[in-house]
């Protein structure tokens, strides 16, 4: 018996319940809300699809520049292919210590001894101090010691803030009315970023608006860590490098950042005798020479952005850095253990070298919160002047990462 | 809506045609809602978990088999997320206390007037897992066993709840009864007057913190 009136129940419902015709009227903002979610949907693809075309082409161009720049640099070095002892060079960014002059080839080098230190064969140049020791100016400067410092940008944090037609939860009464009537419904939207009472009929005045903010300067900091690999005239033998540094950037147009910063860099090399430039004589000439400098790379850099969609920007930049040398010591190898002749030289003093580096970059960033950004950046560093004691042409490629803090997140609309 | 038509709506859904997505939603939109209703508490709830189905139909769109009808798999999906949507709720909604449903009178179940409406505020009414179960059971024609499987409980609990929503619904019947003989109408408008005078409280809640977040 019961069970006959509990089926009766379970009947009275599913015959009034189970396929209502369009008792629940069709509301355009369900349909809204729904679109929202669909485009939010298909933005994440997007960048899957650009990200790698974009970052294809910026590493491309990196490539095209490094490999047009070091083959230039290649064939300057050694036309003949033969190795130069000593080359007169122009004297192309002398540091602040003016300096000597080269010593010319010509003088009798064959018969001087290898002295304990350079003093006996330095020939002042325009420098009216008689220098006792070698000064490690970067006097008679010849060669770019090439310098890597990445660059951060911090790029405007695009938002789209569509204000979401949420439903508030509120008790509805009378099921019929609503079923009929298209109603006007006023959203207490849980993700109203304006905090706005939005009514559906103001949702495209509201995407005007949106569209239509102004521009706001956007302001960060960057702590970043690069390892690079060092290498004179190619990269055919390199060396381990490794930076650190902290870098600020400030949007100034839409698209463009502007950074600068300090990097401390330790940048060790390696390379053949003859692209080593000394006023010292050499008895028996090293075959080759290693190198360990540290500097403080302080770069000036222009960033334009070319993609920008959710967290991911994307931006190809380049610029000029200087740098003040900390540290350089260079350690002479010989062909034969029995050839005598001085094995290392520590420049003692310390140089300043202005705008000597020419930056090239791509930079990646990925907003892992309102503050917080990861960044990639891929580097080429390549040398327009003549930069330390011995004068080579550094060149340096790397990929530096780092933490952007986002100084004006907070006024981030 | 012919096969045909169905047909190419549903290709044009395939290719995200955002305008063949839009016909699609509108002519499902009432199926898609009654269901969507009868699981949820109220429209606006309903319309969300709504949303979530067709955004899961737009999004697997292409795993949809032409041969079967597209109703059927496009209520699987509207009674999937809705029981997903509050399968979190569920559990709670199990420890609340049983009343005096018990002692409720079986009336006579006869035809009493009662419409689409009444019968949906009243199945809204019960709480969570009641609401669920007598869904799955009585108007979706779920076994128990098939019942506690989905909502990951045990059959027992599932007849247990049953015989809990019905017991409420009788109640809540015999209450319109009530009200419906002293006013000399059954229409739902005044059942909903009587329901908003019990849930007076609860308006009070919403409209103060509507004040607090202005």
């Amino acid at each position: 018996m019961n069970k006959e009136k509990d089926e009766g129940l379970d009947d009275l419902f599913k015959k009034k319940l189970e396929d209502p015709v369009d008792q629940a009227g069709f509301r355009e903002e369900d349909w809204g809300s729904l679109e929202k979610m669909l485009d939010q949907h298909k933005k994440p693809r997007g960048i899957v699809y650009w990200l790698p075309i974009l970052s294809g082409v910026a590493a491309l161009l990196l490539l095209f520049f490094g490999w047009w720049f070091f083959n230039g640099a290649n064939n300057e070095h050694s036309p003949s292919g033969k190795p130069v002892a000593v080359i007169n060079h122009k004297i192309g960014n002398p540091g602040k210590n003016g300096g000597p002059a080269r010593q010319p080839a010509t003088q009798g080098s064959n018969k001087i001894p290898a002295p304990v230190n350079y003093a006996g064969n330095l020939n002042p140049g325009n420098s009216s101090t008689d220098n006792k020791t070698l000064t490690a100016s970067a006097d008679g400067a010849r060669r770019t010691t090439g310098q890597v410092k990445p660059e951060i940008k911090d790029t405007i944090i695009t938002r789209s803030n569509e204000t979401l037609l949420s439903k508030s939860y509120r008790p509805v009464f009378d099921y019929e009315q609503m079923a009929i009537q298209p109603l006007q419904i006023i959203d207490l939207s849980k993700r109203n970023t304006n905090g706005a009472l939005v009514t559906s009929t103001d949702k495209k005045s509201i995407k005007k608006i949106n569209t239509k903010r102004p521009f706001v300067p956007q302001y960060a900091l960057t702590i970043l860590a690069a390892p690079d690999i060092n290498g004179v005239g190619s990269f055919q033998q390199s060396k381990v490098g490794t930076n650190i540094g902290l870098q600020f950037s400030a949007d100034v147009l839409k698209k463009l950042t502007v950074t600068t910063g300090a990097i401390y860099s330790v940048k060790p090399y390696i390379t053949a005798f003859e692209n080593y430039h000394t006023p010292y004589q050499f008895q028996w000439n090293p075959t080759n020479v290693t190198a360990d400098c540290r500097m403080l790379d302080i770069p000036i850099n222009v960033g334009y952005q070319v993609f920008n969609k959710h967290q991911n920007k994307l931006s190809i930049g380049t610029g000029l850095s200087s740098y003040i040398m900390l540290h350089e010591s260079y350690k002479f190898n010989y062909a034969s253990p029995y050839i005598t002749g001085p094995s290392s030289y520590t420049v003692p003093n310390s140089n300043k070298y202005f705008f000597g580096v020419l930056n090239l970059n791509a930079t990646y960033q990925r907003q892992l919160n309102q503050k917080v950004g990861l960044t990639i950046q891929p580097y080429v560093k390549l040398p327009l002047t003549n930069i330390g004691y011995s004068q080579v042409r550094l060149q340096t490629t790397g990929v530096a990462i780092g933490l952007s803090w986002n100084l004006n997140s907070s006024s981030t609309p | 809506m012919s096969e045909e038509e169905l047909h190419k709506l549903i290709g044009g859904c395939i290719k995200q045609d955002r305008k063949c997505q839009k016909m699609l939603y509108k002519v499902f939109y009432g199926f898609s809602m009654g269901i969507c209703l009868r699981y949820a508490g109220n429209r606006d709830g309903a319309a969300e978990v709504m949303n979530q189905g067709f955004f899961k139909v737009f999004t697997h769109i292409e795993s949809y088999d032409v041969s079967r009808p597209f109703k059927a798999w496009l209520g699987k999906i509207m009674r999937n997320v809705s029981i997903d949507f509050y399968r979190a709720n569920l559990k709670m909604a199990y420890t609340e206390d049983l009343d005096k449903a018990e002692h409720v009178t079986d009336g006579e179940l006869v035809d009493r007037n009662l419409n689409y409406n009444d019968l949906l505020a009243m199945v809204q009414r019960l709480p969570q897992a009641y609401r669920t179960v007598f869904n799955l059971f009585a108007i979706d024609g779920y076994s128990h066993d098939e019942i506690g499987e989905m909502l990951n409980i045990n059959a027992g609990t599932s007849k247990s709840n049953l015989h809990k929503a019905r017991q409420k619904l009788k109640q809540m019947i015999s209450e319109a009864d009530i009200s419906g003989q002293s006013t000399k109408y059954y229409n739902s408008v005044d059942y909903n007057t009587s329901y908003v005078a019990v849930n007076a409280v609860n308006m009070n809640g919403v409209f103060i913190n509507k004040g607090i977040r202005e």
